[in-house]
Parts: C-alpha cells; structure tokens; sequence
C-alpha cells in the first residue's frame, strides 16, 4: 500500500504541470482580496491584497495582486496609485493586456498610462516564413512594440552567429524584415536561433527574445512548358472543297496535247497518227476523273504553319529562360523561418 | 523467274520509306509508235521496249530515256522493208516558277539498216508545264524546238520546222516506291534536201507512246 502511494506521488511529480495548473491563484490571502474586490468590498480586498504581496508569492501571483490592486485604486478612483500598480503588473507580465470589454474604463485609462511610464518591449512576433534565402530577395517579417521611445537594438543569436540585425530609435510598434543573410550575401546556416530585442533609454534597458528555427532545403524548380495557357497549336493543313478542277486540266492538257500534233502535222504525211496521244491523253483524262472524285489532298495551310512556327519560338524561348532560371535556382537555398514556444518572459 | 523476284525484292527493299527532295527514278518502259517519212505512201508503226531514269535534286532534273522500236509497213503504205528505231532522248530541266520548267537536252535516233529511214539528232530547248493532279499525280504538257538537226541522208531543218511536243503523266504508289507513267511525244522535221533538181521537202514524223513502270529510290 506505502509502494502505490509512494508510485502516486512520483508520477504527481513527474507529470509537467499545465499552463492553467502554473497559472492557477494558490496563495489563499489573494484568494480572499479577489473575492473581497468580487464582492465590492474594495477596502477590505485592498488590505487583502497588500497583504498578500507581504507574503510568498510567485511571479504570476505578485502580477494578480498588483492587478488586483490596480483594479481596486481605479474603482476607488485613486488614479495615481492604480497606475503604479499597473507598472508592477507591465513590469512583471510585459505581454499581459487586459479584455476591453471586462474591464472598466478607468482601469483601461490607468494600465495605457502605466504602459508608456514603463521601458518594456512587448508583443515580439516572428512570423513563420519561407523564402529564397541568399540573393533570393525574400525576408522573415518581424515586429515589437517598445512602450517608450528608446534605442532599440534587435540581434540574431545562436551558436556562433550573432548578427545585429536594427538598430533604431523608436516608439510604439515596430515593423522589421529580415533576409536571414549573414554579412556575406550566404544565408543564415539552418539551426535554433534566438532574436532579442533591446530597448534601451539611459540607465534602463529591457530584452524581449523568441526563439527561432532556420531550416534550409532545395529551392524548387519549374518545369518546362509544352504549351503555352489559352494557345493551342493550328492543323498545319487544310483539306480544300472538292473541285473539278482536275479533271478540267486534264481535258485541257490533254486537248492541247492532241490539237498540237494536230497542228504540227505535216499536210504530205497523210492523216496524223492520234493512236500514241489518244492513248497517253486518255490515261491523262482517266486520272484526272479519278482526282475530281477523290477527296482532295491536304493542303499546307500557311497562316497556321506560321502561327505554330511564332508559338514553338515562344516556348522554345520560355524554355529558355526557365533553364536559366532553374540553374540560379539549383544554387539557391529555401529558407524556412518557424517561430518556437517561448520559454520565459523577458526583462 | 526466282531471281527475278529476288532482284524486285531487294530493289523494293533498299527504297527508304520517306523519299526525301533527292530521288532517282529508273524503270522499263512499253513503247509503241508511228514513223512516217517524206510522203503519206512511207508510213511504219510498230513497238517496243526501252529503259528510263531520272535524277532530280531540289529544283533541278535531268531524264534519259531510251528506246528500241522496231517499225513494220502500214496497210496504208507502200513501204516493204521494217526497220528497227534506237532512240535516246536526253533532257535536263530546271524549276522557273509556278507550274513552268526549262527543259534542255538532245534527242538521238538511229534507224538500222541505216538506208530504210533517216537517222536523226538535234539539240532540243523547251518548256514544261506541270500539275499535280492529286496526292501521287502529277500530268505534264510540254513542248520544244529541236535545234541542229543532223540526218544520215543529208539535208535540213529550220529551228521553226522542227518541233516537239509532249504529254506525260505519273501515278504514284506503295508511298513513291513505284511510279506507272505514260508519256506521249511528237516529233516534226520540216527537213529540205537537195536533190539536184533543187530543195524539195523531205519531212520527217514520230508519234511515240510509252507506257512505264518505275521503281523510285
């Protein structure tokens, strides 16, 4: 019975606590002066929660009790002190906003103005990318928000890299692009890295990092055209109508035939011999009867024979340039940018 | 007969299938003609056989042609002897435009025994017209002036006076391997000879017909 206890204990232990079990109120004061501040009894909540924060709390219930205390000072309308406790609450939780539509007015007012009395940079997103890296052209876009206007510095570490990406004075959010390109024109080697924002305006400084994942692989080729979308190739002959056309040569011809020997005919030979021609015109005239009956041959059709002609010299010359195209590429790597989980805030 | 048709086959075979711009032509041919020389009363007709090739390469052709004829009496005539006519009619033509050619070349005929007809040769230049009839027909017009004519008995003939005319026709088959065509030519010599008295007419006139079979290669 003490073994299966004792197993019961080492898996509660082995088990990795969830965000909401990390996140849950555990200190019991704070868990009154919430209920207190629930039940409008702001006095009360507010020496409550004073007193919790004398006690041992953690990050997240220091954060919940200076909340609390922002809250409560709002509704108390103690401006000035609700904003003192929403600098600790930025200070502590640098991403933490509060839900407009839960929150009085005079609360949101008090957090905006804790938020610019307050160095922090806030809301620093990679977005996930993919891209020619190199001379490609492509870029990761990042962004921040820096609460007051400061030096802001942004760096790409990991392993033996560490590239300074910005340096800039700003205020407010903060828009970057990033080539993952080291000095050299070369992209980024594939890895973890970590981008890190600082902010600095005299003696106060503030980082916010993400972690990021660099991987590389082949850039994609295109594949060579064989047509060209909304062309098609012409027939490059035509069959022509059916014509008498000739059986009519073969009448002339073969009239022409006999009336020049006719012609030509020495009057003191005697009557001319039309045996030799009747018979060879006769073959003429067969044949031509025979072609007027058949289904005419096909003809080059001229207009189409060039059509296709300017069509394959199109292709031939598209192709072309996606072979160029395709040997810049196969020198080329695909960069792929993926954000990773954070694993703590920044300070 | 087998190697005949040994000699067929292998003639057949070696033809390649797609005739390309450059062909050569030769086949037997069947001829049969009428001859008739200086009055109505010497008239001969007759048949025989004889060989024709042909080279052509792009626009230009050359054709050779011979024949052997031999030529018997007509029941018109008064003429008692046969004879036996060997021509070779040699042409070189070159493609001008449209249907029209140029044709050159000679023609020569020999009569044995020499004394029963003239024996003849001139120097022809013409034209020719061409039409294909159809896919694998074509039909020729053509006609010429014969130049220079040369008789075994003497005498002579203007370039007006000697004159030729032709028509031909070609059928094609097993896709231009063979080739049956019939040709028809028409030969005048206004020819004048002196026979002491002073010139009298002497003409001389062949219609030949032929009818051949030709392998192309």
């Amino acid at each position: 019975m003490r073994c299966v206890a004792w197993l019961l204990v080492a898996l509660a232990v082995a088990v990795p606590r969830g965000p909401v079990a990390a996140q849950t109120v555990q200190n019991a004061t704070l868990r009154r002066a919430q209920q207190a501040y629930e039940n409008l009894e702001y006095r009360q909540g507010l020496g409550l929660a004073q007193a919790a924060l004398r006690e041992r709390l953690s990050g997240f219930e220091r954060a919940r009790a200076y909340e609390l205390l922002g809250f409560t000072f709002s509704a108390m309308d103690s401006i000035l002190k609700a904003v003192d406790a929403f600098k600790q609450v930025v200070l502590l939780e640098p991403e933490r906003e509060l839900d407009p539509n839960r929150t009085s007015p005079k609360a949101l007012s008090a957090f905006q103005v804790a938020l610019t009395q307050v160095l922090v940079v806030r809301q620093l997103r990679v977005d996930s990318s993919e891209f020619v890296g190199g001379q490609g052209g492509g870029a990761v876009g990042m962004r921040y928000t820096v609460t007051q206007p400061a030096r802001v510095v942004t760096r790409v570490v990991g392993g033996q890299t560490a590239l300074k990406i910005d340096s800039t004075v700003a205020n407010g959010q903060v828009n970057l692009r990033w080539p993952a390109r080291l000095p050299s024109g070369d992209p980024v080697p594939s890895g973890t890295y970590t981008v890190v924002v600082e902010a600095t305006v005299g003696q106060n400084s503030f980082s916010a990092s993400q972690p990021i994942r660099i991987a590389h692989g082949a850039v994609d080729t295109l594949p060579h055209l064989t047509s060209l979308p909304g062309y098609e190739y012409l027939p490059e002959t035509e069959v022509p109508p059916k014509s008498s056309r000739p059986m009519g040569l073969a009448l002339v011809y073969a009239g022409v035939a006999l009336a020049g020997t006719a012609a030509l005919s020495e009057g003191d030979l005697g009557s001319t011999s039309l045996r030799e021609a009747g018979v060879i015109g006769t073959g003429v005239v067969l044949a031509g009867f025979i072609m007027t009956l058949k289904k005419p041959a096909p003809q080059p059709a001229r207009g189409n024979i060039l059509y296709n002609q300017l069509l394959r010299e199109q292709i031939a010359r598209r192709n072309a340039e996606i072979s160029q195209d395709n040997v810049r590429r196969r020198q080329q790597v695909q960069v792929t940018v993926v954000p990773l989980p954070k694993s703590g805030a920044g300070r | 007969m087998k190697a005949v048709r040994a000699v067929a086959a292998v003639v057949l075979a070696a033809v390649p299938a797609r005739l390309s711009a450059q062909h050569f032509v030769v086949g037997p041919q069947v001829v049969f003609g009428d001859y008739r020389e200086v009055s109505a009363d010497l008239h001969y007709r007759g048949g025989g056989g004889g060989l024709a090739g042909s080279f052509t390469w792009k626009k230009l052709a050359a054709e050779a042609a011979f024949v052997s004829i031999k030529y018997e009496p007509a029941g018109d005539g008064t003429a008692v002897a046969s004879f036996t006519a060997k021509q070779l009619d040699v042409r070189v033509r070159y493609y001008v435009t449209g249907p029209v050619s140029a044709e050159v070349g000679f023609v020569r005929r020999k009569a044995d025994p020499e004394f029963e007809a003239q024996s003849v040769g001139a120097v022809r230049a013409g034209a020719r017209m061409a039409y294909p009839l159809g896919p694998g027909v074509r039909m020729a017009l053509r006609g010429g002036m014969l130049f220079g004519p040369k008789f075994s008995g003497g005498g002579k003939s203007s370039g007006l006076g000697a004159l030729e005319i032709g028509l031909f026709f070609v059928v094609d088959g097993l896709r231009g391997r063979l080739r049956f065509s019939g040709d028809y030519d028409f030969q005048r010599f206004a020819r004048k000879a002196d026979d002491g008295s002073g010139e009298v007419d002497v003409p001389i006139q062949q219609s030949l017909g032929r009818v051949g079979l030709a392998v192309a290669f």
